[in-house]
């Protein structure tokens, strides 16, 4: 590695005013369009780059770059908020972010998320500045065995984050598995379950159905809680004194955001693999390794740092593939890498060779957009927090409202309305009857993922699946994923034997 | 408490009901029109999954059946009273059931009537049922949300909202 020139390209874009402020209008731009439910990162960075044609490409690259980062923390500011992820990267965020904020901890919650995702994006960071040549490397050698393999594991987490019923939510993946197999079959276009809707030929649209499934479904129960009276206003009497966690804090979170912050780089880095399954890897990983399983999804700031570290890494791991490559590692990526063709610049492995000052300024630019972030991140926690204190009877017409539009504006179909009300009604009847929805969401992500890899591999293999035990890193994901399984039943039962434990206790 | 009222009842009349769903889709499956020499068809995967949550549904199915007309611990949780569905008897599930019908109307009336109108009512009728009493705050609250969320959308995101009867607005901002 060239030490020199890496620190003169870090100069040069730390000092130069044009690309500190693109970087910052970005992250505000990212942070506030993230916050809004069905805006993600890669709308925003889609939307502005058409703006950026007449900047040089620094300036232009740490704008997309800002957005990309504020967007990935904003998803979590609504996530914690108003149990509705912004992005789909914050859909694990809201387990124990929303918790906190019914117990009054909103601000600290915000906190824990801003800090962690500036630690998650500096660790991905750094380990996209030196690693990069060898995770691409590795990452590249995937084919669709370890594909599906990858999908099986990222699936295995779903037992950890199942709750009280390994069955019903086993029941609720598998559900979601088979929403993903609504409209035309990715191989041979066989209509499936599409009962004559044509919009339905390309299957649910997957923001539509989260925005139903967590916001109209959450507006639906909070109407009923108010009716019977059981909805309690909460006030934001938290008083925050610190725009960061406090130094006990830290110290109780600080091994989720390192490892949130590694599985999201390594898995940023897989093509196809982006924040969304990052972020459910990392929250079942740390609650399988957790010394007090029982307490993650109960609102503690733990379950919040392993989240938005590991989708603030997948960043840096995204951009590892994109720069090595050519290969962008997910869909903000594929709209960066437009923008690089768009000034002149292939990346691959000979930009490398070619544009190595680029690289670097690219790794730069990350870096600024974490603390751009971060800085934006601080100046506005006291703000995001207040809106807990809206009365609940105007903030859930308001919630309703504002989640159907986004819902409408991904396709600008009033078919992706009904299907969020529908599914609305079906995350409330699940919630009402203890079927977790989380399951569904990761299905929904993975299910796709999973299929055309398996229908490739088999086909590949002339029908001979088990040619899957000549693929070494397969049968290693294969492992790690039963090991996963097992070690989440053993952990699911010592939880369900203290909260019996607990309700014993209680009951005299 | 009569076991019928119990959660492991509602588990087992949810399980029975899951199961007639999953025998469905199983069989509209097996419908899906096959491809000469695949080694996948595109019934496999949905059929797989299918299977699948047939297994678990049996399992919570047989869990629930040894609950209700076995021995079933008072600190089990599924002893606890299932939530109730009944809106005669439940005025939050009728509130709950009322919102979903104004959903269903929201989107069918979404073209027609525009985002703005028909999210302003929405959220009038909505507060309303709900006890917000102050018609200033309820009006201006339903009416300059979804306005503001319009303009934010049309004009910074360009994303084009239907306005539907309220289109001569969108003229007046165009012009502005």
């Amino acid at each position: 590695m060239d030490w020199s020139l890496l620190f003169q390209s870090y100069g040069a874009v730390f000092t130069n005013l044009q690309v500190i402020i693109m970087t910052f209008i970005g992250a505000l731009g990212g942070v506030l369009l993230g916050a809004i439910p069905g805006m993600t990162a890669t709308m925003g960075v889609a939307l502005l780059i058409p703006f950026s044609y007449g900047m040089d490409l620094i300036p232009s690259i740490g704008l997309l770059l800002g957005i990309y980062c504020g967007g990935m923390y904003g998803g979590s500011i609504s996530a914690i908020l108003i149990h509705a992820p912004g992005t789909p990267s914050a859909a694990a965020t809201l387990i124990d972010g929303y918790p906190m904020t019914q117990k009054g901890q909103a601000g600290k919650a915000l906190s824990v998320a801003m800090f962690a995702s500036f630690c998650g994006g500096i660790i991905g960071a750094l380990i996209m500045t030196f690693l990069s040549p060898l995770v691409a490397k590795v990452a590249m050698k995937f084919t669709s065995a370890e594909m599906l393999m990858l999908a099986f594991f990222g699936l295995s987490v779903i037992v950890a984050i199942s709750g009280k019923s390994i069955a019903k939510g086993l029941i609720s993946a598998f559900f979601g598995l088979l929403l993903c197999t609504v409209g035309l079959d990715p191989t041979y276009s066989v209509k499936r379950y599409i009962f004559g809707m044509k919009p339905l030929l390309s299957g649910f649209s997957f923001i539509p159905t989260l925005i139903g499934l967590f916001a109209i479904s959450e507006v639906i129960a909070g109407v009923e809680r108010i009716i019977t009276g059981e909805e309690t206003q909460m006030t934001s009497h938290e008083k925050i004194t610190n725009v960061l966690p406090d130094r006990h804090t830290i110290r109780q979170i600080w091994p989720n955001i390192l490892s949130g912050g590694i599985i999201g780089t390594f898995i940023g880095a897989i093509p196809g693999a982006g924040g969304d399954i990052a972020v459910f890897v990392s929250y079942g990983f740390n609650k399988s390794f957790s010394k007090h399983p029982e307490k993650w999804g109960t609102g503690i700031p733990n379950g919040v740092a392993a989240t938005e570290s590991a989708n603030n890494g997948c960043s840096g791991g995204a951009m590892i593939p994109l720069l090595s490559l050519g290969v962008p590692g997910d869909a903000v990526t594929a709209v960066l890498l437009g923008a690089f063709i768009m000034k002149g610049i292939q990346p691959g492995p000979m930009m490398y060779v070619d544009e190595l000052p680029t690289v670097y300024r690219v790794f730069a630019a990350l870096m600024l957009a974490n603390l751009a972030m971060l800085v934006v991140g601080c100046l506005g926690v006291r703000g995001f927090a207040k809106i807990v204190s809206v009365e609940k009877k105007m903030l859930y017409p308001i919630i309703l409202v504002v989640s159907l539009l986004g819902a409408f504006s991904i396709n600008k179909s009033v078919f992706d309305v009904g299907v969020c009300v529908l599914f609305g009604v079906i995350g409330w009847l699940m919630n009402k009857y203890e079927f977790p929805l989380s399951p569904i969401l990761l299905a929904l992500i993975l299910g796709p993922m999973c299929e055309q890899n398996f229908v490739r591999f088999v086909d590949l293999n002339s029908g001979n699946f088990w040619a899957i035990l000549s693929h070494p890193i397969a049968v290693g994901f294969f492992a790690v994923s039963v090991g996963t399984i097992i070690f989440s039943i053993f952990n699911q039962k010592k939880i369900n034997r203290i909260e019996a434990a607990n309700r014993a206790r209680e009951n005299g | 408490m009569q076991k019928t009222k119990t959660k492991a009842f509602a588990n087992l009349v949810i399980s029975v009901l899951l199961l007639a769903f999953e025998i469905w889709a199983y069989f509209q499956a097996a419908g899906f029109r096959q491809v000469k020499g695949a080694y996948v068809q595109a019934s496999t995967f949905p059929q797989i999954m299918d299977i699948g949550m047939m297994i678990f549904t049996i399992v919570l199915l047989v869990q629930s059946l040894i609950k209700v007309f076995g021995h079933m611990k008072p600190t089990d949780p599924d002893a606890e009273a299932a939530p109730s569905m009944n809106p005669i008897k439940n005025k939050g599930v009728a509130a709950a059931l009322f919102v979903i019908l104004l959903c269903v109307l929201y989107t069918l009336l979404f073209d027609k009537l525009g985002y703005v109108l028909v999210s302003a009512i929405v959220s009038i009728v909505i507060m309303w049922l709900i006890g917000k009493r102050k018609p200033v705050t309820v009006i201006l609250v339903s009416v300059l949300v979804p306005l503001v969320m319009w303009i934010v959308f049309y004009k910074l995101l360009t994303v084009n909202i239907p306005m539907g009867v309220l289109q001569p607005l969108r003229d007046l901002i165009d012009r502005i």
